[in-house]
């Protein structure tokens, strides 16, 4: 629950003073119709009594009958601004904590990162964050307000009626409203969780089928996701039919309270008037208000029969990120780079992450602005582990790499990541137009440039062909070739122009003559940055100045 | 004239009749009122006379019962209503999860449509649950209040029925304002969701190009519009239940004023009984409210009706897009008999907008052949036609003899092993990944034979990992080699593979040759697309798709 305070806390304070307002006029709509269904009560009984006693002209019938128009059109204005400012406020906060969450999500270990579900993280951002607009809405604002109302009702039916009608009341509604609202709380917390999570495993698993759909088709598995899909809808809808019961029961108990508590004010009037404590009209205060005051605490189950989906999705929100390995590059201050020293290695060793194999040994190398080096070794001999560690991804075991001369510990990462930029193997494009994927890496992009960049990765006439810049991609580049997308995301990468470029299979499902005008275009594109591919490949390997076999590196077993 | 379509529509007959009894219980709900009314005018009549005997005990008694009752009826016709709801939303999932799964080249995003499935359907409940009963409410109850009213007086009836009858009036121009504000925050649902999982699975790529602050402004472009679009859809309907709470509240203290100077005697006219009794006051201006309370429900479910149009509107759209769903079920059939051959004869497919013709193919059971071509020229679009993933536009795809059908895929796709360009890993462990149907079959000998045993004998839970979306945890050349393993273990009969060796190093490569020649000399068909030259060589036969795109 803790959490829950937590949340609550982050909505107030994304705007207070909207919040502040909107929980006083809460309060005000309230007060508002209990006196408004008061007032006319009374107004009726006692013109009533007047007009049986003859002495109706002298009654004042402008001042109440003011008062009832006031507290009718006051109350519906009150409302519609309450209702305004919590919720704006509300929304507001909650739009903050989505952008928020995608902001501690960029600050996972790479690692983490890579294996991530987007569907998990996604329902993390959208589903758990809509289900806590309840929390002030529902939950925190509707309770305090029907307690501040309750308690200012008790002073004033006090004043106005007799303590025992006030007492009625007050003990009524806080008593038994409390001990169903409790119960309902104790009841719906299981079903509310267990809803809210089959509802998030269907949204998750009706991505993870959506994505995977051709390999779905193709193992003949459909029938299976359908079987798990249909299991975790049954599993919601059971829960949510559950809820529903606990709800509308809740609903009925309420109702009924409030028909006990008139039925109790109606019976124990009687006598109040027989013994002069209180006259008819005065009485008719009570009863009234005792059947306005239903308000206060029928629209409360809902908020709390939400409580258990609330306060599973403030966990999640509120999670801490998974561990890792400490980010490499993480220094504050701005270094000095010194664009001449290009790369170096010294004496640097490295272990693959989360796996027992050891792996490179005392590699030293240094590459000169303007050169190339390949990189090459067998399939898992750690050319990508190098590259990562090179780009400050992954840490080294032993020995330092330096970039333009500073070591990578010394360097601020998006400062590392101006003056250098990795392709890695594997590179997630992005839905939109092909401009779009271009301008990620260098917003303001020209269409001079862009084509300068297509040319180089031998993509323009593809671009071409498909309707230029604007040409709309599918979900993660989704209409592209494997080798279209490839070229198109390494030229992404050079759109940066960094001074060290890494590249990880640049080439990778090129044919080797698109191969070669590829890795031509990228050192024409970047004559003066140090760059140095991973690669298996002729193509890369003949242009290279330099050429490097991990073979040797590794240790013997 | 044909009705708009509208979220209606989708209200089955099972689930009307669920609401027709949730509607009935509603009215005896609704009746019960007045006798409750008329309970509390009594007695408060008995007080004004003095009369202030054990009796309005038994009223106040029979108020409580009257209560339970009518809470009771609440409930029922609550319930009703939520089954009808969930029967409706269940039919539209059932629908969307039978037809979704089997069309490919989606122009929409995975996320987006999963949020149709879960977050929008479920939209639909508040419509056939709030507004539908308080639709048939207010058709019934505030004529019933009328009546009541105008038995005692027929000038607080009259004050009722001006007041009344302007509210449907305003509640439609309310409407259209409504449901325009609710598409777009449909759209804008749909187009965060669509943003969110790209951008999630391209967060490393995001952090590699220093990008996280500019894709992080354009979340933020997308939260905060789905913010302005939900709060105009609230505006619209807060504005359209304060109107309505304004008309009532004037309606309510018309009536209060009018009794209040009858009473006194300064209005004589209007009531039947002259002058009215305190009695009869106290009774109409309970039923007031009351006679506002089914307008009122129906203003606030006002909206949901238009989020619901909007959801049926995206189904309705969705349902009518022309994409052909794939051959077949994609489920487990038993293989297909006949010999394992592929014709192709006079294929013709149109893919992105364009008419892609095929050449005429025969390939014979255990023959190898290579497709070769430059890049997009449709290499992978003859495999995806091969396994029954496309519809061909015109001519004929005979697998095993047999024409492929809706009826032969499956079984066709049992017999075949697909080795696509880029994977898609399920979140399950490597183990049912490489034998998704548990077999039970050999692992180690088929990972043995891709060259694949030392890949899962070095990541640390062996072939219990679970690997990420795209592989992640292997390198491209592990994952490719993985999936051959796949092949190899299934026992399918026919392998297609798009580009098997476009990412081994060339030692690997030669294995992976090697392992397609082993599977050729067990007499498997093999096809593969590549444009490698060392794989071409190995192949019975090469097919140039060059000048055909």
């Amino acid at each position: 629950m803790t959490r829950l305070w937590r949340i609550l806390r982050l909505i107030w304070s994304a705007d207070p003073w909207a919040m502040s307002r909107g929980a006083a006029l809460t309060v005000v709509v309230l007060i508002m119709g209990a006196a408004l269904l008061g007032l006319s009560g009374w107004f009726i009984t006692a013109t009533g009594l007047a007009g049986v006693a003859g002495i109706g002209i002298a009654f004042d019938v402008f001042r109440p009958s003011a008062g009832v128009r006031f507290l009718a059109l006051g109350r519906a204005v009150a409302r519609y601004g309450e209702r305004l400012l919590t919720h704006d406020a509300t929304l507001r906060a909650l739009a903050a904590l989505r952008i928020t969450l995608m902001q501690r999500l960029e600050l996972w270990p790479m690692e983490a990162l890579r294996r991530l579900r987007g569907a998990s993280a996604l329902t993390r951002i959208t589903a758990d964050v809509d289900a806590l607009d309840g929390v002030a809405l529902r939950l925190a604002l509707p309770v305090a307000a029907a307690v501040i109302t309750h308690a200012v009702a008790f002073v004033m039916l006090s004043w106005l009626v007799a303590l025992p009608v006030a007492a009625s009341i007050a003990v009524g509604y806080l008593v038994g409203g409390g001990l169903v609202l409790i119960r309902v709380a104790l009841r719906t917390l299981e079903p509310s969780t267990r809803a809210e999570a089959a509802m998030q495993a269907l949204r998750r698993g009706a991505i993870g089928l959506f994505r995977g759909q051709r390999e779905a088709i193709l193992q003949g598995v459909v029938p299976d996701w359908r079987a798990r899909l249909d299991a975790e809808e049954a599993a919601a809808r059971a829960a949510q039919d559950h809820l529903d019961r606990i709800d509308t029961g809740a609903g009925m108990a309420l109702s009924v309270l409030v028909a006990l508590i008139t039925a109790l004010v109606l019976g124990i009037s009687g006598p109040l008037i027989a013994a002069g404590q209180i006259d008819a009209a005065e009485a008719a205060i009570g009863v009234f208000v005792a059947l306005a005051l239903a308000e206060t605490v029928l629209p409360l189950r809902r908020g709390v029969a939400e409580l258990g989906r609330m306060r599973d999705a403030a966990e999640r929100v509120l999670a801490d990120r998974p561990t890792g390995a400490e980010p490499v590059a993480a220094a504050v201050r701005k270094p000095a780079p010194d664009a001449a020293k290009g790369l170096e290695l010294i004496d640097v060793s490295l272990a693959h992450p989360g796996r027992s194999m050891p792996m490179i040994r005392g590699l030293s190398l240094s590459v000169a602005p303007g050169e190339m080096l390949a990189i090459s070794g067998a399939s898992g001999a750690g050319k990508s582990t190098l590259l990562d560690a090179i780009a400050a991804v992954t840490p080294v075991a032993a020995g330092e790499i330096r970039c333009l001369g500073v070591p990578l510990g010394q360097w601020p990462e998006p400062e590392l990541r101006e003056h250098l930029a990795l392709l890695p193997q594997r590179s997630a494009l992005l839905a939109g137009s092909v401009r779009d994927n271009l301008e990620i890496a260098r917003p303001g992009l020209s269409d001079a440039e862009a084509e300068e960049v297509l040319r180089a990765v031998a993509l323009h006439r593809v671009v071409e062909m498909r309707g230029g810049l604007a040409a709309p991609l599918g979900e993660g580049g989704a209409g592209l070739s494997g080798g279209e997308s490839r070229r198109l995301a390494l030229a992404r990468t050079l759109l940066r122009r960094p001074e060290i470029l890494l590249l990880d299979e640049p080439t990778e499902g090129l044919d080797s003559e698109t191969a070669r005008a590829v890795v031509a275009g990228i050192r024409r594109f970047l004559p003066q940055s140090v760059i140095v591919a991973a690669t298996h490949r002729a193509a890369e390997a003949e242009v290279a100045d330099t050429r490097l076999d991990l073979k040797k590196y590794i240790p013997d077993l | 004239m044909p009705a708009k379509p509208s979220a209606r529509d989708l209200i089955t007959d099972s689930p009307k009749r669920l609401l027709r009894q949730s509607s009935l219980w509603a009215l005896v709900s609704g009746g019960l009122w007045p006798l409750q009314a008329g309970l509390i005018a009594w007695t408060v009549a008995q007080w004004a006379a003095g009369e202030l005997g054990p009796a309005a005990w038994a009223a106040a008694a029979g108020f409580a019962v009257l209560g339970a009752l009518r809470a009771a009826s609440d409930r029922i016709s609550a319930r009703r209503a939520f089954a009808a709801a969930d029967e409706v939303i269940a039919t539209q999932r059932r629908i969307f999860l039978d037809r979704e799964p089997l069309r490919i080249d989606r122009s929409r995003s995975s996320a987006d449509l999963a949020a149709l499935l879960s977050e929008k359907l479920a939209m639909l409940a508040p419509y056939i649950s709030r507004y539908t009963p308080a639709m048939s409410r207010v058709r019934v109850i505030p004529l019933l209040f009328i009546a009541c009213t105008f038995y005692v007086s027929w000038i607080a009836a009259l004050i009722l029925l001006v007041a009344g009858p302007l509210i449907p009036v305003f509640m439609a121009l309310v409407g259209m304002a409504a449901k325009e504000a609710s598409e777009k925050q449909m759209a804008q649902i749909g187009d965060m969701n669509a943003l969110l999982i790209d951008r999630i699975a391209a967060l490393p790529d995001i952090r590699l190009l220093n990008a996280a602050d500019r894709s992080r402004a354009d979340f933020a472009d997308r939260a905060e519009g789905l913010r302005k679009r939900t709060m105009a859809v609230l505006r619209v309907a807060f504005l359209s239940s304060t109107v309505l709470e304004l008309f009532a509240a004037i309606g309510v203290a018309m009536v209060a004023v009018y009794i209040g100077f009858s009473l006194l005697g300064e209005v004589t006219i209007g009531a039947w009984a002259t002058p009215l009794t305190l009695g009869e006051g106290i009774f109409i201006l309970l039923l007031a409210p009351e006679f506002f309370q089914p307008l009122r429900d129906l203003a606030s479910a006002w909206h949901d009706k238009a989020s619901a149009d909007a959801v049926s509107d995206e189904l309705r759209a969705l349902a009518e897009e022309t994409r052909a769903p794939v051959l077949g079920l994609g489920a487990v059939a038993p293989r297909l008999s006949g010999p394992a051959e592929l014709r192709f004869d006079g294929v013709s497919v149109n893919r992105g907008g364009a008419c892609r013709a095929l050449p005429d193919l025969r390939i014979a059971a255990g023959e190898s052949v290579a497709i070769r071509g430059p890049s997009g020229v449709g290499k992978s679009t003859l495999l995806d036609l091969a396994a029954g993933l496309l519809r061909p536009d015109s001519g004929t795809i005979l697998v095993a003899g047999q024409p492929l059908t809706d009826e032969t895929a499956d079984a066709w796709r049992a017999r075949v092993a697909f080795v696509p360009q880029s994977v898609h890993v399920p979140d399950i462990t490597l183990r049912d990944f490489l034998d998704p149907h548990g077999s039970g079959a050999d692992l180690d000998a088929a990972l043995e034979r891709a060259r694949a045993g030392a890949i899962v004998a070095a990541l640390p839970q062996g072939l219990e990992t679970r690997l990420g979306e795209t592989g992640a945890g292997v390198s491209g050349g592990e994952a490719r080699r993985l999936l051959l393993a796949r092949a190899f273990l299934s026992g399918a009969e026919v392998i297609l593979a798009d580009e098997p060796t476009a990412d081994l190093d060339r030692a690997t490569a030669a294995q992976i040759i090697a392992a397609l020649g082993d599977l050729r000399a067990e007499g498997r068909t093999v096809v593969v697309a590549s444009h490698d030259a060392g794989l071409c060589a190995a192949m019975d036969r090469v097919i140039d798709l060059e000048g055909r795109a």
